[in-house]
């Protein structure tokens, strides 16, 4: 076969191939993700996931072989560190269960309750990877059937904020770790709100916080905020690396996640909203009785309206 | 027995793609990317060539429809680098080591182009990392293409008859 035999078509296929690539990805961006581009993606996932499943189901043993083989060193370093840790955290509760006693007796007095109600929660298996160089999102073997929605927040098992949901089908989902992820999330350093951000190249995240008065020290906590809709509030983020001080605008904090997504073998789905047609309310977290008399320290005494929240 | 060549294309691909997700993605930075290694395989065998370009196309497609990336980016690229591959698989007959080398330096130009074309289309791909595994990866897909060429050769032409080695 001559060289123009065998390549005879072979450019007008290439360009043919090209197009309708070029317009399937112009049809996913404007359909955002939605649509046929979307049913597409489904039915992959749906058919792929039960030989993902199978695959993982194999190989589990033998990847968790080598990683305790590898890991032995790091794991009683690990050891010891966590063992000072506990030391440290028992002081710590002992400390603040004085302040928790209190804490009851206060919300009984003021007769408070909380709203929110428990967040369920989904273990997930993590059965796969996708864009191991770029793009990375995991694959878990939860989906509709047991109650995992597109959107709701995945935590590790430490509790720490992994990302969200980005598809799912009845047996799987797609998770889209909050470094891959294209949108920001509101969080809390201290009493200062603001967003955080993915860095392009970099594990490291942007956290965007602005008119700060005050410095934001390295080692802060940065947790979820109750401004956030995609996330309830309170939940672990990751840390504060350097010292930043105020200036006149904004300041831009880099954070370092505590999650790893590489590390994860299983995740906690979080079934929130509780309620998704109440998503975009605004979150309230405690409510007093229809009428209620409070009472403050210094004796004066303020009654609500039974309108008010 | 011979062994049907389109069940058999089908199967590879699955098999790439699912080992990709469920194991190899677990090692991360240490993992080769075998859906491009298979595309860019399937240009030394003796397949005609727009079924090469159609099965570049298609594994790209079944990847990005198994994560969350654009639809369509990996079809476009592998549909490329397996037109490249073909245009040069002349080179990677030459001997084991430019077989490695020619599987490698197309691999780089996969990642690079989903790093490249993703950027363009709005895509923030450019994870932790992306420097050291723009080299590891084509790195262990050169050693690959190196081992396993003739003998994918020979499993899907039961032939290599298209090698200067075997």
């Amino acid at each position: 076969m001559t060289s123009r035999e065998r390549y005879g078509r072979a450019l007008p296929t290439l360009i043919t191939l090209i197009v309708i690539g070029v317009m399937l990805m112009t049809f996913d961006i404007r359909s955002e993700g939605q649509g046929v581009v979307g049913v597409l993606r489904q039915g992959a996932q749906t058919l792929l996931a039960p030989l993902q499943k199978a695959a993982s189901y194999a190989v589990t043993p033998v990847v968790n072989l080598v990683d305790s083989v590898t890991d032995v060193a790091r794991l009683r370093e690990e050891n010891a560190a966590l063992r000072r840790e506990i030391q440290e955290l028992a002081a710590e509760i002992n400390a603040s269960r004085d302040a928790t006693v209190r804490l009851a007796e206060l919300e009984a007095i003021f007769g408070m309750t909380p709203t929110g109600v428990d967040i369920g929660r989904t273990v997930a298996n993590v059965i796969g990877r996708v864009g191991v160089t770029v793009d990375e999102a995991l694959i878990i073997d939860k989906g509709t059937t047991d109650g995992v929605a597109v959107g709701q927040p995945v935590v590790d098992s430490q509790n720490y904020v992994v990302g969200s949901v980005a598809s799912v089908t009845a047996s799987s989902a797609t998770v889209v770790p909050i470094l891959s992820a294209r949108q920001g999330m509101t969080v809390l350093v201290g009493q200062a709100e603001g967003t955080l951000l993915p860095q392009t190249g970099s594990d490291l995240m942007r956290l965007e916080i602005f008119g700060a008065r005050e410095p934001v020290l390295a080692g802060t906590s940065v947790v979820t905020s109750s401004g956030s809709l995609r996330f309830p509030a309170g939940w672990l983020v990751g840390e504060v690396v350097e010292d930043v001080q105020p200036s006149v605008d904004v300041i831009t904090v880099p954070v370092r996640p505590y999650s790893s997504p590489a590390a994860l073998r299983v995740v906690v789905v979080l079934a929130w909203p509780p309620d998704p047609v109440t998503a975009s309310a605004p979150p309230t977290t405690t409510t007093l009785p229809e009428t209620s008399t409070t009472t403050l320290p210094e004796g004066s005494t303020t009654t609500l309206p039974e309108d008010e929240e | 027995m011979r062994i049907p060549k389109a069940p058999l294309v089908i199967t590879i691909l699955v098999l790439a793609v699912v080992v990709q997700t469920a194991l190899l993605g677990r090692i991360r930075s240490w993992a080769p990317d075998l859906v491009v290694l298979t595309v860019v395989l399937f240009a030394m065998t003796r397949i005609r060539v727009e079924l090469v370009l159609l099965i570049g196309f298609v594994a790209g497609l079944v990847v990005d429809l198994a994560g969350t990336s654009l639809t369509g980016l990996r079809a476009v690229v592998y549909t490329a680098v397996a037109y490249a591959a073909i245009r040069t698989t002349h080179y990677a007959e030459i001997g084991r080591i430019a077989t490695g080398l020619w599987g490698g330096i197309l691999t780089f130009m996969a990642l690079a182009l989903v790093v490249i074309i993703g950027t363009l289309f709005g895509q923030n791909l450019v994870g932790p990392d992306i420097g050291n595994r723009m080299i590891i990866v084509p790195l262990l897909n050169a050693i690959l293409a190196a081992l396993v060429a003739p003998s994918f050769s020979r499993l899907i032409d039961r032939d290599t008859g298209i090698f200067g080695y075997s």
